[in-house]
């Protein structure tokens, strides 16, 4: 209708889409708050990233599988009959003995290897993960305990440009529950002694030793807060959709929004997840059904890879000045 | 005692450059050639050779090829099962549209169309480095996944949107399809494997392995001296991604039979990165060590459980053996960083000298 | 690709000439306007105080940085902006101050790496070792295992670098320096870290490298001794300035140079 032959093409895809969002507000800003609140949870798993990354230089490539497993943990305890908050106290106990058997078994006898060959050590317990995960838990889906642990479900809806628009409280409660996570990290890392060891962990490893900072308690800790975020990151994701080892695919997701926001910067981490969300909704309702859907799969890495070539070193990272 | 190499001297530079300059190294290989080639196709059952060697060969070639990139140039691959596919898929589409050729030349040829996509895909490779470009490399992996599922054209339409390999022969012997017998397609595997092992072994040892290998350990200084970056990591992906879409070709022409986009999915690159590094980054041997134990671990392992009185399930030994890996991965990381491959030169190194310790 | 060869420069002339480079990183002035030449044939030391701009000097020279002003010529060739392997091409050779070997490597192929640019056998050979791609290493065998004589490490032949002591390492990035038959090669701080006699070794083999084969030198040191015997004429450097330009007799008694660097008691 809108396009003439010569130019339809372009048209549909530099025209077409802009008129659809300005002719239907009400799915526009539907989209977008779909694309928020997937953005949000990419954060959430991104910033697990970011806090291993930060204090021991791990690219910890388990955090996705570490999600699932929290979440499993959480499930499979409820369904052996554990009250529901004892199971989430509980599942944080074994995301405690994750992190230090990690550190005890994975990280100390590795202490000043190669990232890459840190980075292969959590593929390997990436691979450990999937296998234990399966064989207690089973590789079946798992619905998410919600209603045990009162978070609201249904949704609020109002018009909205001449449609309706729905939010999840759901999807409301992860956000605040986000926002809260990410507050209290900051205040965590900027004000109290562990936070400044951490921050000084970061900045060098030797140094940090000598001064007196225990690297070993330090690592426990950065990875048992991952493992917190990714107990929370699990429920909220659960909650959405089910508990299955699918997640961990999906999770990679927080890769690119790595590359937007930088490794090692945790306002990176949510301002990456968020344009990573929106970006890949709006590509996908808008641009996917020119090119038969389904692009959702790989937009965001499409999207941190053509910004990798303008910006190598992320948003909020720094310009890096080769020495020899 | 047997090993040693005692007494043989090298009077020219050209011995002393050979793959095995040892005499024993030289009949050993020998030997494993000739019950590769002529006593595992006879006296081996179908199940043997269908459900182990082939696959296992396979894998090695395709363990090869992402050595080449991961454990020769120091890159970081996650997308070998896209490039696997696009193999596949190319050679699919090359018998389907010309299928008066001979199959085995569109298997090689269709490494040419996977290198081609690992030259793309390699390009932000002069300006992303480590992990950077993993996450580079997974884009190709979600957007080809995606192109094999969505281009209906690749599959020639058919209905159950996956490869449905014809029937194929050589010489009047069906070498694909279900009539060929897992002897010939064995020998066309191996055949295979062994002459692209050999030239893999020209290349990681001339020029273009040293190459590769400085860029590696010290990119900047082999840019001082005269190495064209872009250029030797293109190269490295290209050759690459040559080895991965052989296999793929490989794989599902001998091996499945048919296949899915799902064949090609993410958790292929994974079995074969953990393949690399259980066998060894950077050392051939070791892909084909990481190959066998990676593949091979799932399928012997019930039997062994078995064998000790605790039979379990097939999905149980699956799980198990994911445990194995990941515990292997880690645990050759820790006590020997270059894998199976190292273990092998060790024991060399201890025969050499036996019965003394040292 | 390479660079012409009928610019053949005699011994004595001026081989690399800088003229008023200066260099910044942000805000940070690495080098001010500095200006010198390297005549053929000679050794040339560069020294100065810790950051005053000598490893970045050397950077500018081989092509890895750029400078925002200034021009320098290499065999009469006035330079454009490029890539470091153009002047690996060009027959610039270097050595860094923290030894960049290929560690996992062996002796005999980092060395045989230096040789990457004199090979030319293709791809398809390359891919049986055959023909010319064999006869071809075997004759950059035979030029590589001059060198490893000459630098007396036929021992570590097959050793990965990254297994041998400091010493070693320094002397095997020479050898594949020298693999490259530079003309101009740049040796930073070559004798770091070492002791007296490992030290004695290495002055040895530059004044060898420099006599045997006619191979310019310009080196950054910071032991005065061996730069007052080494070198034919020195530049100091400070704060990314020239203050000195002579020989080793004239920069020592030269009042700028006492003040910034000797530091001789006023």
């Amino acid at each position: 209708m809108l396009c003439v032959k010569p130019y339809g093409m372009l048209c549909k895809i530099f025209v077409v889409p802009f008129y659809e969002m300005w002719d239907l507000p009400d799915i526009f800003v539907q989209t977008l708050w779909e694309g928020l609140v997937g953005g949000t949870l990419y954060s959430l798993i991104a910033l697990g990233f970011v806090l291993v990354f930060k204090a021991s230089g791990v690219f910890n490539f388990a955090q996705g599988i570490m999600v699932v497993f929290a979440a499993l943990s959480l499930v499979g305890l409820h369904s052996l009959g554990v009250p529901a908050f004892l199971a989430l106290i509980l599942a944080a106990g074994i995301m405690f003995v994750l992190a230090y058997s990690v550190e005890r078994v994975v990280l100390r006898p590795l202490v000043n290897q190669p990232d890459i060959i840190l980075f292969m050590a959590t593929f390997g317990l990436t691979y450990f993960l999937i296998g234990l995960g399966e064989l207690i838990f089973g590789g079946d889906p798992k619905v998410m305990i919600t209603k045990q642990l009162y978070i609201p479900t249904g949704a609020l809806s109002f018009d909205f440009g001449g449609g309706r628009v729905e939010l999840q409280k759901l999807d409301i409660t992860a956000m605040v529950v986000a926002s809260i996570m990410v507050a209290g990290l900051a205040v965590f890392f900027s004000k109290t002694r562990i936070g400044r060891a951490l921050r000084a962990v970061a900045d060098s490893h030797k140094a940090a030793l000598s001064v007196g900072i225990s690297l070993n308690q330090i690592w426990v800790i950065v990875w048992f807060a991952a493992g917190l975020v990714a107990l929370v990151t699990g429920i909220m994701w659960g909650a959405r959709s089910e508990v299955s080892f699918a997640l961990e695919i999906i999770a990679l997701k927080a890769l690119p929004v790595l590359i937007l926001g930088g490794f090692t910067s945790i306002p990176g981490a949510i301002v990456g997840g968020l344009i990573i969300g929106i970006g890949e909704k709006v590509g996908e309702i808008y641009w996917g059904p020119l090119l038969g859907g389904g692009i959702e799969s790989w937009l965001a890495y499409m999207i941190a890879l053509a910004f990798l070539l303008f910006r190598p070193q992320g948003l909020f990272g720094e310009k890096i000045i080769e020495r020899v | 005692m047997l090993y040693r190499e005692a007494g043989q001297f090298k009077t020219n530079y050209r011995d002393d450059m050979a793959v095995f300059p040892i005499l024993q190294d030289r009949i050993g290989i020998l030997i494993i050639l000739i019950i590769a080639f002529a006593v595992v196709p006879f006296v081996g059952n179908n199940f043997l050779l269908h459900a182990i060697m082939i696959p296992f060969l396979v894998f090695a070639l395709a363990t090869i090829g992402l050595n080449i990139l991961t454990g020769y140039t120091g890159l970081l691959s996650l997308g070998t099962g896209g490039f696997m596919g696009v193999g596949a898929y190319a050679c699919y589409k090359l018998t389907t549209t010309f299928p008066d050729v001979n199959v085995l030349v569109w298997v090689i040829c269709s490494g040419f169309f996977s290198a081609a996509i690992g030259v793309v895909f390699g390009l932000p490779s002069l300006r992303i480095k480590g992990f950077y470009l993993a996450v580079a490399t997974l884009a190709s992996q979600f957007f080809l996944q995606w192109c094999f599922i969505r281009i209906p054209w690749l599959v020639n339409y058919n209905l159950s949107n996956a490869i449905e390999v014809p029937r194929r022969s050589l010489f009047g012997i069906p070498v694909t399809g279900p009539e060929a017998t897992p002897q010939t397609r064995y020998f066309v595997v191996l055949t295979i494997v062994v002459l692209m092992t050999w030239i893999a072994s020209n290349l990681v040892r001339g020029r273009i392995g040293r190459m590769w290998m400085a860029v590696r350990d010290m990119d900047i200084a082999a840019e001082l001296m005269g190495v064209r970056l872009l250029n030797t990591k293109l190269l490295a992906f290209a050759v690459s991604s040559f080895y991965c879409g052989v296999a793929g070709a490989l794989l599902v022409f001998l091996y499945y039979g048919s296949a899915e986009a799902t064949a090609f999915s993410i958790n292929q690159s994974f079995a074969v990165l953990s393949m690399v590094i259980v066998g060894g980054l950077g050392s051939l041997l070791g892909s084909f060590l990481g190959a066998a134990l990676i593949f091979t671990l799932p399928i012997l392992l019930p039997h062994f459980m078995a064998g000790l009185g605790l039979p379990i399930q097939s999905a149980t030994a699956e799980h198990i053996s994911f445990m194995i890996v990941g515990a292997l991965i880690i645990f050759f990381l820790i006590v020997e960083p270059h894998g199976l491959a190292r273990l092998w030169q060790i024991a060399k190194q201890k025969l050499r000298v036996w019965p003394y310790p040292y | 690709m390479r660079a012409p060869d009928d610019t053949t420069i005699k011994a004595g002339q001026t081989l690399l000439s800088v003229e008023n480079v200066s260099l910044s990183f942000g805000g940070v002035k690495a080098i001010r306007g500095v200006s010198f030449d390297i005549k053929k044939g000679e050794i040339r030391a560069i020294i100065g105080p810790n950051g005053a701009g000598k490893t970045s000097m050397l950077n500018v020279i081989n092509g890895f940085y750029h400078p925002q002003e200034g021009q320098i010529t290499f065999k009469g060739v006035k330079r454009k902006k490029m890539r470091p392997n153009d002047a690996a091409n060009g027959g610039i050779a270097r050595t860094f101050q923290n030894v960049a070997l290929f560690r996992s490597m062996t002796t005999l192929d980092n060395i045989m790496a230096g040789r990457t640019l004199k090979m030319h056998s293709n791809f398809f050979w390359q891919l049986w070792r055959y023909g010319p791609a064999e006869r071809e290493e075997i004759e950059h065998r035979h030029k590589v295992e001059e060198i490893i004589d000459f630098l007396e490490i036929e021992h570590i032949r097959r050793v990965p670098v990254g297994r041998l002591p400091y010493g070693l390492q320094k002397r095997v990035e020479l050898g594949r320096a020298l693999a490259m038959e530079p003309e101009l090669l740049l040796l930073d701080e070559p004798m770091a870290g070492m002791n007296l006699e490992e030290k004695e070794d290495m002055c040895r083999y530059i004044i060898d490298v420099n006599n045997h084969f006619g191979t310019t030198i310009a080196l950054i040191e910071h032991d005065m001794g061996v730069v007052m015997d080494l070198a034919n004429r020195v530049i100091v450097l400070d704060y990314g300035q020239k203050i000195a330009d002579g020989t080793p007799d004239e920069v020592k008694a030269n009042k700028a140079v006492i003040d910034a660097y000797l530091g001789v008691a006023h």
